[in-house]
């Protein structure tokens, strides 16, 4: 196909190309217009933008960690007749596309209510597309699980709470005992939520067991809840069904979109040609930013707690690198040339492994292993040849991270105690309270 | 009362620490309703299309309907049948070479004509008395039945299966048997229902479901090995790239603004720098080759901090020096160790475990390094200097005041925060001019506190 692409096309191939792999990524993308659209956006036709804003959106918002926080119609019907895009969700695109780094200014200076700029909404689509597998992303995101699912990488657990509500805070000072009230609760719902989880295990474990040599898949060999539920219900089964064939087209067109997509980044080149440069400098006052933000989005409270991060890192390690230095000096001596060779070897062995994980996070890539929820198979211990994480693995793992963090906390709370004598001392006056009896 | 900025954030994190538990506990809720009504009888009326049925339960459903089948209803019966029986002949051959695996996998001896004939149908007339739910809820195993074609939600052929919604008639190869099996019965039998835990194992997955699941299995695994490259691929990043670079120099601002990504990246290299310096500092070196080789693998970390905090500086005074240009705000963004790494494409993953303790050891883990995340966070929030001494202060109910002494005075800027609900306890000591008085059990970043007199 790609050589096909290179000589010189028959102009009614070529006519036909374009329209074909708009079609396929507007297939591929949730809410995407017709190639119609896309065509007259290339011309900054007014009836583009409304959609074009919309499917910022809708390609966005998945991938967004607060998108709860900005609420949006459901589209029915073809996205050209939707509703149109709210004041708040253009703004909220525009916000999102500056914190990834979207270069352009001139998508600022469009207008709130979404009635213009199709040219250059095109344009950031582009963009959004050229800088990473967006399709695949929207589909990963939403892919229909069909198993039941443990995450077990160090991604966090808990989800960041849904939409913020705007919360009216307490007037003036707050009483210390609402707080404790607080944190008590938050100590009950944790108890809460472990009891909860076992219970699930144990549910989950029989259902697993029962249904053992039901699967057609024999690497699975038993139905998850979501496969049994589906045969509880039909209703939901047909549902489920549905689901599944929409992402399958969906998938069938993400590949189209990969098999054709050349054509379209040649013709984003002739839309982006028909663009007026910006000027340089905005020639209209800037507004005045909220104290403590960076140019990214990025809170400058986030970046400084990062750096106290890697200076707290530097010192712990600083002094560990002292004192083993000096044991290691007293402690080596009379080692003959045999040392130096094996020392070289360490320096060589160690400097590979530093490299592999600098690598792992400049690359992306977190762990050695894929990343994300994973399919629960009960299985017989120890079977060989079964491809996936044994649940044992990862429990040595978590035990791991349990130690640093716990580590982390001992840290901090012996600060605090630090802190604390440095003040006993300074102050006088000072009682210390014995904690009620129990 | 405490100082009120501090206070509020300290509130403010508290909430969003409950907000979180609360949706997770939601969620968890939400799988045990499902599971635990899995795990009860089946509700008959929801009862999915059974599979051809195997011998000891054909007996068990004898008694399926408890009331007699409308005309309408026979009929019905009837042109499925000779659908069926035209599909059967067809389909003979084919599915004889299937026969030895499913009759395995029915777990159950050969079945007779004369166990099923004994199952009489029921017909969605009976929906409410009858229990077409007896017959053990099955899949449907043979793909030429089309799921669409066949009417009725809740006819039951005996012997055929039946189908359910979407569910196809299932048949049973065995030519002939269809002439004696519909044969409508008006038995009113006990109904028994079907539990997972005795029948479980007879479940199988409708046709249309399977095909549509391994389709999905296919194209996602296309999908991933497209992204390894071919010629088609390298010409369109080749592509893509030109059109960013185009895109940046069209846009006129200068040079690269720091991008959340750079940051997430060293936000990873901390998380990763501190789990491995964890590692070293913990492990036992046995000999002087594992000593020596921790003490390089320490000082190599050293260096590898200092390089992403130098890294840091560059951004920050990047940062300060761009013009801070008219965008709007901006959402926070959320960091997470590995949402820089997330693969953008799903692959089947798998878990495995053996039994269900295996599986509780690992959840529970899980939710113990989430809360251990969260604390760390909240300690981390609370700011420096005086403030966290007024937050090490916890209130304890009134009641137990009164053999407590005084507490930890605030530090000076927040004495005027003192007002006159927390002179009570200052009363009831007589505690010295300008103390706050607060309740100090165990401070959530202290743990418990000793006594010491004052000098």
């Amino acid at each position: 196909m790609g050589r096909r692409r290179r000589r010189q096309p028959d102009p009614a191939d070529a006519a036909r190309a374009l329209p074909e792999a708009i079609a396929a990524l507007s297939r591929t993308l949730p809410a995407a217009p017709s190639p119609e659209i896309f065509r007259r956006a290339k011309f900054d036709r007014p009836e583009a933008a409304p959609a074009l804003w919309r499917l910022l959106f809708h390609v966005l918002s998945p991938l967004s960690a607060d998108s709860a926080s900005v609420s949006f119609t459901l589209v029915d019907g073809p996205p050209e007749l939707a509703s149109p895009i709210a004041e708040a969700q253009v703004r909220w695109v525009k916000s999102v596309l500056h914190s990834q780094g979207y270069p352009r200014l001139a998508l600022v200076q469009l207008q709130d209510d979404g009635s213009q700029g199709g040219r250059e909404l095109l344009l950031a689509l582009a963009w959004l597309l050229a800088r990473g597998p967006l399709p695949e992303r929207l589909l990963t995101q939403s892919h229909v699980r069909l198993g039941d699912e443990m995450p077990v990488c160090e991604c966090e657990a808990l989800a960041s709470p849904g939409p913020p509500a705007p919360r009216v805070e307490a007037e003036g000072s707050v009483d210390i005992r609402h707080l404790q009230w607080l944190m008590g609760k938050l100590q009950l719902r944790w108890r809460n939520l472990m009891a909860g989880q076992q219970e699930q295990c144990a549910l989950l474990g029989k259902i697993h067991s029962y249904t053992r040599g039901c699967h057609s898949d024999r690497s699975l060999g038993h139905l998850s809840v979501t496969e049994t539920e589906l045969l509880r219900d039909p209703e939901g089964g047909r549902q489920l069904l549905q689901r599944l064939e929409t992402e399958n087209a969906r998938l069938e067109a993400a590949l189209e979109w990969r098999h054709r997509e050349l054509v379209f980044w040649r013709w984003m080149d002739t839309v982006l040609d028909t663009c007026p440069l910006e000027a340089s400098p905005p020639t209209f006052l800037p507004r005045i930013p909220e104290p403590g933000a960076g140019a990214a989005g990025l809170p400058v409270r986030e970046l400084q707690a990062l750096q106290e991060e890697l200076q707290a890192l530097q010192e712990e390690l600083r002094k560990a690198v002292e004192a083993r230095r000096a044991a290691w000096q007293a402690a080596v001596g009379g080692h003959g040339p045999e040392w130096r060779a094996a020392r070289r070897a360490l320096q060589v062995a160690v400097a590979q492994d530093l490299a592999a994980l600098q690598w792992a996070w400049e690359q992306g890539k977190g762990q050695a292993r894929p990343h994300g929820p994973r399919r629960l198979v009960r299985t017989e211990a120890r079977v060989p040849g079964r491809l996936g994480l044994w649940a044992t693995e990862a429990t040595e793992a978590l035990r791991a991270r349990e130690a640093c963090l716990e580590a982390m906390l001992h840290q901090l709370q012996g600060q605090c105690r630090q802190e604390l004598a440095r003040l006993v001392g300074v102050r006088p006056g000072l009682i210390w309270v014995p904690p009620p009896a129990r | 009362m405490l100082p009120a900025e501090c206070s509020r954030r300290l509130v403010a994190e508290l909430r969003d620490a409950l907000d979180s538990c609360a949706e997770l506990q939601r969620q968890l809720e939400q799988s045990l309703r499902v599971s635990r009504r899995l795990l009860r009888a089946w509700e008959p009326a929801e009862t999915p299309a059974p599979e051809p049925t195997p011998g000891p339960e054909i007996n068990e459903e004898a008694p399926s309907s408890a009331c007699p089948p409308s005309p309408q209803d026979l009929k019905e019966l009837e042109l499925l049948t000779q659908a069926l029986e035209k599909a059967v002949r067809v389909r003979k051959g084919l599915s004889k070479a299937g026969e030895g695996v499913k009759a395995h996998s029915l777990k159950s001896g050969s079945t007779s004509p004369a166990t099923r004939a004994s199952a009489p149908p029921s017909t969605s007339h009976c929906a409410g008395s009858c229990a077409p739910g007896t017959k053990p809820p099955r899949g449907i195993r043979h793909p030429w039945v089309p799921a669409k074609d066949l009417p009725g939600r809740r006819l039951l052929l005996v012997g055929d299966g039946a189908h359910m919604g979407k569910g196809a008639g299932a048949n049973k190869p065995e030519a002939g048997l269809r002439d004696q099996q519909i044969i409508p019965q008006a038995a009113p039998p006990v109904p028994e229902a079907f539990t997972l835990k005795d029948k479980g194992a007879l479940l199988r997955l409708p046709e249309a479901f399977r095909k549509a699941a391994s389709r999905n299995a296919r194209l996602w695994a296309q999908l991933s090995s497209m992204q390894t490259g071919d010629s088609v691929d390298a010409a369109a990043a080749t592509a893509k790239t030109q059109f960013l670079q185009k895109m940046q120099t069209a846009a006129g601002q200068p040079g690269s603004r720091l991008s959340s990504a750079e940051v997430g990246r060293l936000q990873k290299a901390c998380s990763l720098l501190r789990l491995r310096m964890r590692e070293e500092l913990t492990a036992d070196p046995k000999d002087w080759t594992q000593e020596y080789r921790s003490l390089l693998t320490l000082e190599g970390l050293q260096a590898l901090v200092g390089q992403c905090l130098h890294r840091l500086q560059e951004l920050r005074s990047a940062v300060v020096e761009q013009p801070q240009g008219p965008w709007p705000e901006g959402p926070p963004r959320a960091a997470s160790p590995c949402g820089g790494g997330a693969d953008p494409m799903w692959s089947p993953q798998l878990l495995l475990y053996s039994s269900t303790e295996e599986l509780q050891t690992l959840a529970a883990l899980r939710l113990r390094v989430a809360m251990l995340d969260q604390q760390v966070h909240l300690e981390k929030v609370l700011p420096d200097s005086g403030a966290w001494v007024t937050v090490c202060s916890g209130g304890v109910g009134h009641g137990e005041d009164s053999r407590l002494s005084l507490l930890v005075q605030p530090p000076r800027s927040t004495r005027e925060g003192v007002d006159e609900g927390t002179c009570e306890c200052a009363g009831a000591l007589g505690g010295g001019g300008g103390t706050g008085a607060w309740c100090l059990d165990s401070c959530p970043r202290l743990g418990p506190l000793k006594c010491t007199r004052p000098p």
